[in-house]
């Protein structure tokens, strides 16, 4: 497994993807930077902590993430990859289950690189109440929310099989962005589990009158629900040459 | 016993109604080179990744080194090395870069070892460029490296000289047979380049419509081929009176063509009333050895001999014929 991860990093070399993956995790912080100064949004470290992370996970993070998943698999059928490396071999249950540990280890990174440039931003702008607590929470909050949403993107393993190109993983991902924004508030946003994340990790779910089991509950269904009928089209499915 | 590394028993492959693989009953002898003939759309890809395990057949069995290698997975596919069709390796990568994943995810990494089949393949010098940027040759040599690399018994390669310069198959060529007669490496090969496989095989599979027709040895190969006799001669009409009179029949002991044209005038030949040339081409098909026979009879006759060759049917024609039979 751990040769595995290392050669997924191998295979990123070069990539323009990884790079892009960097800059649009860093783009909310941008983002509330510009408005700082263009509307005089933000006025605090909480503040800025709270709505990048709001942004991050409730919204840029769905696109974001299902370009990435998409790529990581996609990348095997359309670089004809896929036949080389089950043929090394690699046993396809391993092999799903090391990119899905990758895809992981990605959304940790940039999980990293929102939390930094929002400092780094946050600072560039002079805004007033930073402590290391607040830092360490508000990481500890995105990452919380990240973990959770990498749980929700099992479905996107089965699509990105299933339908190779990245621009289907990429319509959905904007869907669901969509989806979060309209969900967002209403009573039933619980049962959405793109958007469950976001309302746990932040604690906007004690607003809604829902046992704290139904929205973990639908993340653990979503993510049996995806894992399951991937590994089973994966390991049924002939390789395409 | 014969020491088969590939054994299959009635392997199948049917997608919804097309079966475009029929209870083959394929053998490859340890150290052989097996090459599988047949056009494109026969089934030899499929059967090749049925092999590899990339295509699950829909019915039959499958031994590998005298082993089901769905019990012994690892075990087995670790001792192949392959190409089916064009190699698929990552863009952004360098040739160096992708065999030392291949190497590292098979677990058997030797940076020396990827630096010497680098060589073997020409690909030594490219250390920069990436493998969008290689020529198909250049792709298909990094592909063979990457087969060979970990120095495997056996290897499944899937038109393997696709892509590739006559240099470069020559090359190719030399190496697989080096790797069989010196390392004892069994090579199943496909391609629907005849005269490749003829060059390179010890043994012929034929394919056609998912159907394996037949398995030959080359020396077998050479008994089976029809043989006959070509006369040129000046006067066909004549020629034909007189393989006729000493009882052999047109289409069973003999066949005959006309020549018209110029073709005939450099033979010197005669015409007919009409003006039309009547020298042709006489092949015997039987009687082989009273060859000599027939031409003093067509000389003493008359008739000018401009050529007599005894020929062998190519690979083609052979292939053509059995196709045709099935």
């Amino acid at each position: 497994m751990l040769t595995f991860i290392k050669m997924e990093f191998l295979k990123l070399k070069r990539s323009k993807i990884f790079l892009l993956s960097i800059l649009m995790a860093a783009l909310p912080s941008v983002l509330m930077f510009i408005a700082t100064f263009a509307f005089d949004e933000t006025q605090s470290f909480d503040a800025l902590f709270s709505t990048v992370n709001m942004y991050m996970s409730a919204l840029f993070a769905i696109l974001l993430f299902s370009i990435i998943i998409s790529y990581l698999f996609g990348r095997e059928y359309n670089e004809h990859t896929l036949k080389t490396m089950m043929t090394v071999p690699i046993s396809r249950g391993k092999f799903l289950i090391s990119k899905y540990v990758m895809f992981l280890i990605w959304i940790l990174i940039l999980t990293v690189v929102t939390s930094i440039s929002t400092l780094a931003f946050g600072f560039v702008a002079g805004l007033s109440g930073f402590s290391l607590q607040l830092f360490i929470n508000s990481f500890a909050e995105l990452l919380f929310a990240n973990i959770l949403l990498f749980l929700t993107f099992s479905p996107f393993v089965f699509i990105s099989l299933f339908i190779t190109n990245m621009v289907p993983a990429m319509v959905g991902g904007a869907t669901l962005t969509l989806v979060n924004l309209l969900v967002l508030g209403q009573s039933w946003a619980p049962y959405v589990p793109w958007a469950c994340p976001y309302l746990i990790s932040s604690g906007e779910i004690a607003d809604y009158s829902v046992s704290m089991m139904i929205p973990y509950g639908v993340i653990l269904a979503t993510f049996i629900i995806g894992i399951a009928v991937s590994y089973i089209y994966f390991t049924k499915k002939d390789v395409p040459l | 016993m014969t020491d088969y590394v590939i054994e299959t028993t009635n392997l199948s492959k049917r997608y919804s109604e097309n079966l475009v693989v029929n209870s083959i009953d394929m053998h490859v002898e340890k150290g052989k080179i097996y090459g599988l003939l047949g056009k494109n759309g026969a089934g030899k890809t499929t059967t090749m990744c049925m092999l590899l395990n990339l295509v699950y057949p829909s019915g039959g069995e499958i031994l590998l080194f005298g082993k089901d290698p769905k019990s012994h997975t690892k075990e087995v596919y670790s001792n192949i090395g392959s190409i089916i069709e064009t190699p698929g390796f990552y863009e952004n990568l360098t040739a160096y870069e992708n065999l030392e994943i291949i190497a590292k995810l098979r677990g058997n990494y030797n940076p020396l070892n990827v630096k010497m089949v680098l060589e073997m393949v020409n690909l030594d010098h490219e250390k920069t460029k990436q493998f969008k940027d290689f020529s198909l040759g250049m792709k298909q040599r990094l592909g063979i490296a990457a087969a060979i690399m970990h120095n495997p018994e056996l290897l499944i390669l899937d038109e393997p000289i696709n892509g590739l310069d006559p240099f470069g198959i020559k090359e190719i060529r030399g190496l697989l047979k080096k790797l069989s007669c010196e390392y004892g490496v069994t090579i199943l090969i496909s391609s629907h380049i005849l005269s490749e496989i003829e060059n390179i095989a010890d043994v012929i599979g034929f394919m056609d419509n998912g159907v394996l027709i037949d398995e030959i040895s080359r020396e077998e190969l050479h008994n089976r081929l029809n043989k006959f006799v070509e006369f040129e001669v000046s006067d066909i009409d004549l020629a034909v009176e007189l393989l006729n009179k000493t009882g052999l029949k047109e289409n069973v002991d003999y066949c005959f063509r006309r020549n018209l044209g110029e073709y005939i005038d450099d033979l010197d030949s005669n015409k007919n009333s009409d003006g039309m040339l009547i020298g042709g081409t006489i092949h015997l098909l039987s009687n082989l050895d009273l060859r000599d026979e027939f031409n003093s009879l067509f000389v003493s006759s008359g008739i000018k001999v401009r050529k007599v060759n005894l020929c062998e049917e190519n690979l083609e024609e052979f292939f053509t014929r059995i196709i045709s039979n099935t």
